[in-house]
């Protein structure tokens, strides 16, 4: 309890969580102004994609600095070594302060979009299942860079390396992923369709987007080629889940594996 | 006629019918009513809140074998759903002509309405409920129009059927002001020519409107939104000629227009936005026009695939207006470009060999594989508008993006130094 307690005071005194908040509030608020003249019947649907397909601009870079800064402090104020050397080890450490992490930044964003259900109620048909596919996507999405920002931080040894690796992360997920399957794409056959539909469910962003997308209802599979349906062999929710766990236990295990102990900075 | 008594209505609507006189109303009290049942005289039959017709699930509910019935402001519900039956069963069928439906509800039913070889009926403020995407195989068509001319449809709602309305062999018909939603295709034409399609919005289907092998359409005023499945589109014009495509808006689907193996159709003044294709437009398609149109913010504005048909994107100097991603200078401000506006892209190897393709559309990586490509000269021209037009362009600026750059911009600078180490780490406190 008490690690969680730290956690939100340290967050509270920084500015990265007020800059990650207020940009997601900022965005959903000029979103929903934009979105007032849309139908009341697909209003819903419209924002919630074009704020989805804004987000995953900010959040994955957002939450992977906070993510990494919130362990490299504890190196840097000395309070890991402290902790290590007494009763913790690395793992329990970084369980304890990953939920921590997890609580204290994802609270007030979920805060903010059951209060941002309130003029969306008012502004359109607003379906709630539909609303929790959106809030949990990107709650997903937060879960995600924000255990590979702890990864970040667990490995980095001074605040530039963090500010280097989260860049190129940001811009691996963002870009280089995609790209790279992209450039293989042509060699796709049926044989290795599953291989290309795991590679692509990795990256989080799309598989975020696809249970989205398909959750809410607007993205549908029907009358789906051969070819198709190999690469859809699970459901959109199923992938998600898959690469959720793959990455949280992933980064989880490379932070246990790969940490150091003290920075220089 | 009123009906005769409520406990025994059930019963005796059929009986009622046959008794009634040529012309004669019968009024049906608010109470659920047997079927199935076969009118073959002209007669009216209006009911209220709360009457209902059901059906035993094994035929027609209602069949309408004379001119001159009227039906109206009742629910219709369990037709036969059987797929190796010798017929299609329907709510309603209809073989006769000049008939009113009128304030219908219909549900659990294989085709809501289905007119066979009828002509100049109207269909007017029917609702039909389909069992949703999950059994749009197993069922049929909200309204099925076959070898039936001059009918009149609007008004209409139809939500999770196959077809939302099917037009097979089925000429000069008017469909108005209908809401589709949920279905395969909100709208369907099978060998039917001059047809007039106004005023309707189609949502969530897996195709908006399909026109096959049919010709001299009118298309106007229709909204298409979030079609937007893998397979989906707004509009597809396939083997369809000398079709007017105008005023209709197409907003986030998978593609907006598509057209295959279409000659001389004529898109004017459409507007097409935050589609992954703006227009998709495939071999043997030739002498489309396209112009006056607005086509902007589309991942992929044009594409032409399995080779370049002649196709004309421009009309009398009138081009159509490209949005922001086709920057034009228009110095003697006559609201066309002062030079063409070209799109070349590489996607359109990979749409033709690879469908998975679709799924990276919404990807910033597309980005980055068009312009490595364009340095690498494996682009082709996908259009070449030699008029487009820059006067309609909105001069707001993308406020979100500024407003949103403005607050990063002053919390780096606010700080000055080693900021984004201070914002993230140290308690927020300088170092």
């Amino acid at each position: 309890m008490h690690f969680i307690w730290k956690e939100w005071k340290e967050n509270i005194r920084g500015k990265g969580l007020w800059l990650a908040i207020g940009t997601i509030i900022l965005v959903s608020v000029l979103l929903l102004v934009r979105s007032t003249s849309l139908s009341y019947d697909q209003g819903l649907y419209i924002l919630l994609i074009n704020l989805f397909d804004t987000l995953i601009y900010f959040i994955p870079i957002l939450y992977l600095f906070m993510g990494a800064f919130s362990i490299f402090q504890e190196k840097e104020q000395k309070t890991l070594v402290m902790l290590l050397t007494k009763q913790e080890s690395y793992w329990t450490f970084l369980a304890k302060k990953s939920f921590g992490m997890h609580l204290v930044l994802l609270t007030p964003v979920i805060i903010w979009f059951f209060l941002f259900l309130i003029p969306l109620k008012i502004f359109f048909k607003a379906d709630i299942g539909t609303y929790l596919v959106f809030v949990l996507s990107i709650t997903v999405l937060m879960l995600v860079f924000t255990q590979i920002g702890a990864l970040v931080g667990s490995i980095s040894r001074s605040r530039m390396q963090i500010a280097g690796i989260a860049v190129i992360l940001w811009f691996y997920f963002f870009f280089l992923h995609d790209f790279a399957l992209l450039s293989i794409i042509q060699d796709v056959t049926h044989e290795n369709v599953k291989l290309f539909s795991i590679a692509y469910f990795l990256n989080p962003i799309q598989a975020v987007r696809m249970y989205l997308e398909t959750g809410v209802g607007i993205y549908s599979f029907g009358h789906m080629s051969r070819l198709l349906k190999s690469f859809m062999w699970l459901q959109p929710g199923a992938f998600l889940g898959a690469s959720f766990v793959f990455w949280m236990a992933a980064t989880f295990i490379s932070s246990v594996l790969l940490h150091r102990k003290e920075g220089f900075e | 006629m009123p009906f005769p008594e409520k406990g025994t209505a059930a019963q005796n609507l059929q009986a009622v019918i046959d008794s009634a006189k040529d012309g004669e109303i019968i009024q049906l009290e608010s109470t659920s009513y047997i079927g199935n049942i076969v009118i073959d005289k002209p007669l009216t039959l209006i009911g209220k809140k709360g009457t209902i017709i059901e059906g035993d699930g094994k035929g027609n509910v209602i069949s309408v074998r004379a001119s001159g019935v009227t039906i109206s402001d009742l629910k219709v519900t369990n037709s036969g759903m059987d797929r190796n039956s010798p017929e299609e069963y329907a709510a309603f069928k209809v073989y006769t002509d000049g008939n009113i439906i009128r304030n219908i509800v219909i549900d659990h039913s294989f085709h809501g309405v289905y007119l066979s070889k009828a002509h100049d009926n109207t269909i007017e403020n029917v609702s039909v409920k389909g069992l949703g995407k999950g059994e749009i195989a197993a069922q049929g068509n909200g309204l099925h129009v076959y070898y039936s001319n001059g009918n009149l449809l609007k008004n209409n709602f139809i939500e999770g059927t196959r077809d939302g309305m099917f037009f097979d062999y089925a000429n000069d018909n008017k469909a108005l002001n209908n809401k589709i939603t949920k279905t395969r295709y909100g709208l369907h034409y099978m060998y039917s020519d001059r047809n007039e399609f106004k005023n309707n919005i189609f949502t969530f289907n897996t195709g908006g409107a399909a026109i096959m092998h049919s010709n001299q359409l009118k298309l106007e005023n229709n909204q298409f939104i979030f079609n937007y499945g893998h397979r989906s589109f707004g509009l597809l014009v396939l083997s369809a000629n000398e079709n007017n495509i105008e005023n209709n808006t197409f907003y986030m689907n998978q593609r907006g227009l598509y057209i295959d193996q279409s000659t001389d159709n004529l898109i004017r003044s459409n507007h097409l936005s935050q589609n992954q294709i703006g227009i998709e437009l495939w071999a043997s398609s030739n002498e489309q026009i396209f112009t006056g149109n607005t086509i902007q913010e589309n991942t992929i504005p044009a594409v032409t695939l399995g080779g370049t048909g002649r196709n004309d994107w421009s009309l009398e100097g009138i081009g159509n207006d490209w949005g922001r991603s086709f920057p034009l200078l228009d110095l003697d401000q006559d609201g066309v470009g002062d030079s063409p506006a070209i799109y070349k892209s590489s996607l359109y190897e990979l749409i033709e060999d690879q469908e998975l393709v679709y799924l990276f559309l919404k990807s910033p990586a597309i980005n980055i594989y068009e312009k490595l490509n364009q340095l690498l000269d494996h682009d082709k021209t996908m259009f070449e508008d030699q008029y487009p037009l820059v006067n309609r362009r909105k001069s707001t600026p993308y406020l979100p993006a500024i407003i949103i750059i403005a607050v990063f911009a002053t919390a780096i600078f606010a700080k000055r130094r080693k900021l984004l180490c201070i914002s993230f780490g140290k308690n927020g406190r300088k170092i």
